[in-house]
């Protein structure tokens, strides 16, 4: 694999699973958990003659971001599309866990843990969700690695980073939703239905699966910002993707929690009024949205750069 | 047979104490506007001696607002209001010891989230990963919260509603109950192995076949029920157990967390266990090193 320093300026969206998880953290600190060395597979695959891969297509492992514990979790979409299944859900609930036991585990031995000190959790994403050849086994494990993030809440800082391609989708898409801060490219997608299940379900006029543009507007980066779904638009490479996070873990747990969009009663009234708005917009397309976060010419930040948008695009408030 | 698919607000009758069910109603708390989520029925009703939550789907209702949302879908609505139900409800005992708190009842029917282009646009992920978190929230906090599965218990949507519950229970496969992420058919497309294969395979393997008899045996439901009159006795004794579990500290018992040991004990998820064994001493010798 590259050096530190030329995962760096590698494209985000380009890279595997462990190259976003060895350069997501400072150099040289990224310890794996049940690598490829550790010959950990799907025992399920095999049986319906399909091929394994050694971490079971997640990378999960322990680095640091100055003095702070970076417990990483790293989806490989090149293996069965990212999916979860027994083995890799139970890596990535386990990670969550160990961040929260740490937390613990250091505040009883200094309650007043500086903040610098603080664990957090970073999680790229790159699913469809659930792995079909084993799909109880990961619905299950979707649910624990919820629980897990609740567990969190308020304690231990969850990271989201969306910029691969495959996006992030189904049960993962919740999970995604869950997290205390998401940070997406404008090539990654975060949604819950997939664009094929949409035009199967709604007809070709309504939503063309094949028409790549109109898929990125829906569940890309630049919607999800507008919209208020993702806190932070990074460039498509490692560095800025770090960049983002540490910025981010430099803020004290109080106000990383001021980040989400769901999580209590008040979180959810503001959802509600967004749902509102959908109704009363009934919008054909997401450039509706746009228009009427009061950007007046909305196709224009489609092709701008990312400097661009981010000097001129205006966010919607609820 | 009696089939409950599609009657869940039967089921509420014939679970809850005759006449208790007030829907719209937890707590000191109405809902403002009833005609939101009209796919969920939320509510308050009497369970043995105790207030209980009630969060069901009804099947008959259509949202005219948004057209996905039929027989049962959990919409952007519908996942708000239910989250909201939960809420409503760790608010209204919120003075009340972690023992003392009400029960949770989830009747589980439901086939799926809204899958529309407008949910999208809006962020579905997080109408129903709000529910889930709240129910977290709530078990957490003591209140006992039991799924009944009573017809659909589909993918995402049971994800939502349902396994995040203390202990899950389901209406046996006589009943017709489905519980699944998708049909063998579409495992069969995906995996290109024929059916009769499959089928073969699910002897031994329930990780991926369909129904609550796999789900079972993977700890995925804590018990099937043979009646659909014994769903009460059955609720009120797991709501007591719950009870005991938390009051002992047991918590690690319950949930989805509590479910992953029930699996291995089952025989039906054996990795797990060793994954997570792995980790923690790989862990444990890289903070020895790095940590202290």
């Amino acid at each position: 694999m590259a050096k530190w320093t030329e995962l760096q300026d590698k494209s985000f969206l380009e890279a595997t699973a462990r190259e976003r998880a060895v350069g997501i953290v400072d150099e040289g600190t990224f310890t794996e958990f049940c690598g490829p060395f550790d010959k950990i597979y799907s025992p399920h695959l095999p049986l319906m003659g399909e091929a394994i891969e050694y971490d079971d297509g997640l990378v999960a492992g322990v680095g640091k971001i100055g003095k702070k514990p970076i417990f990483v979790i790293s989806q490989e979409g090149r293996f069965i599309g990212g999916s979860i299944g027994e083995v890799s859900g139970a890596k990535m609930v386990k990670t969550i866990q160990l961040a929260s036991d740490l937390y613990e585990e250091m505040v009883s031995e200094k309650p007043d843990l500086p903040e610098e000190m603080r664990p957090a959790v970073v999680i790229s994403f790159e699913t469809g969700g659930v792995r079909l050849h084993e799909a109880n086994a990961g619905l299950l494990a979707h649910a624990e690695v919820m629980d897990q993030i609740q567990n969190c809440r308020g304690r231990v800082p969850i990271i989201s980073l969306i910029g691969s391609r495959v996006g992030c989708f189904g049960g993962m898409g919740f999970v995604a939703a869950a997290t205390d801060v998401i940070i997406m490219s404008q090539f990654g997608r975060l949604g819950l239905t997939g664009p094929e299940v949409i035009e199967q379900e709604m007809g070709k006029d309504e939503f063309d699966a094949s028409d790549r543009a109109l898929v990125y507007r829906t569940t890309g980066g630049k919607h999800k910002y507008i919209i208020g779904d993702c806190n932070y638009l990074a460039a498509d490479s490692i560095r800025s993707f770090r960049e983002t996070t540490t910025a981010v873990l430099q803020k004290p747990m109080e106000e990383i929690e001021t980040f989400r969009r769901i999580g209590s009663m008040e979180k959810i009234k503001e959802q509600i009024e967004l749902v509102k708005l959908s109704v009363s917009l009934k919008p054909k397309d997401s450039m509706d949205v746009w228009a009427h976060a009061g950007n007046e010419n909305p196709e224009s930040l489609i092709n701008m750069t990312l400097d661009e948008f981010l000097a001129q695009a205006k966010r919607l408030k609820a | 047979m009696e089939i409950m698919m599609g009657q869940g607000r039967l089921a509420i009758e014939k679970i809850v104490d005759p006449e208790s069910f007030k829907e719209n109603t937890i707590g000191e708390s109405s809902f403002e506007d009833n005609e939101v989520g009209p796919g969920a029925v939320v509510g308050t009703a009497q369970i043995g001696d105790q207030d209980c939550t009630i969060i069901a789907s009804d099947a008959m209702a259509m949202n005219e607002r948004f057209p996905v949302v039929y027989a049962g879908i959990i919409g952007l609505e519908e996942g708000y209001k239910m989250a909201m139900a939960v809420y409503k409800t760790i608010e209204a005992d919120k003075e009340k010891k972690g023992t003392e708190k009400r029960p949770i009842l989830l009747i589980v029917d439901t086939p799926g989230n809204g899958p529309g282009k407008q949910e999208e646009i809006f962020g579905m992920n997080k109408s129903t990963g709000a529910y889930q978190l709240a129910l977290a929230e709530a078990r957490k906090a003591g209140h006992p919260i039991v799924a009944m599965v009573i017809g659909r218990a589909i993918s995402g949507a049971f994800l939502c509603h349902g396994l995040q519950a203390d202990r899950i229970l389901s209406l046996s496969s006589k009943f017709e109950t489905m519980i699944h992420v998708m049909p063998l058919t579409s495992v069969s497309v995906i995996t290109k192995l024929d059916i009769e294969r499959l089928e073969e395979l699910s002897k031994t393997n329930p990780v991926f076949a369909a129904g609550p008899d796999f789900f079972y045996q993977l700890g995925g439901v804590e018990e099937l029920v043979e009646e659909v009159d014994g769903m009460r006795s059955c609720i009120l004794k797991h709501i007591a157990e719950i009870r005991e579990m938390k009051a002992a500290g047991e918590e690690a018992r319950l949930g989805p967390w509590g479910r992953g040991a029930l699996g291995e004990q089952r025989g039906g998820r054996m990795i797990r266990g060793k994954v997570m064994a792995m980790m923690d001493k790989q862990f444990f010798a890289f903070a020895e090193q790095n940590l202290y």
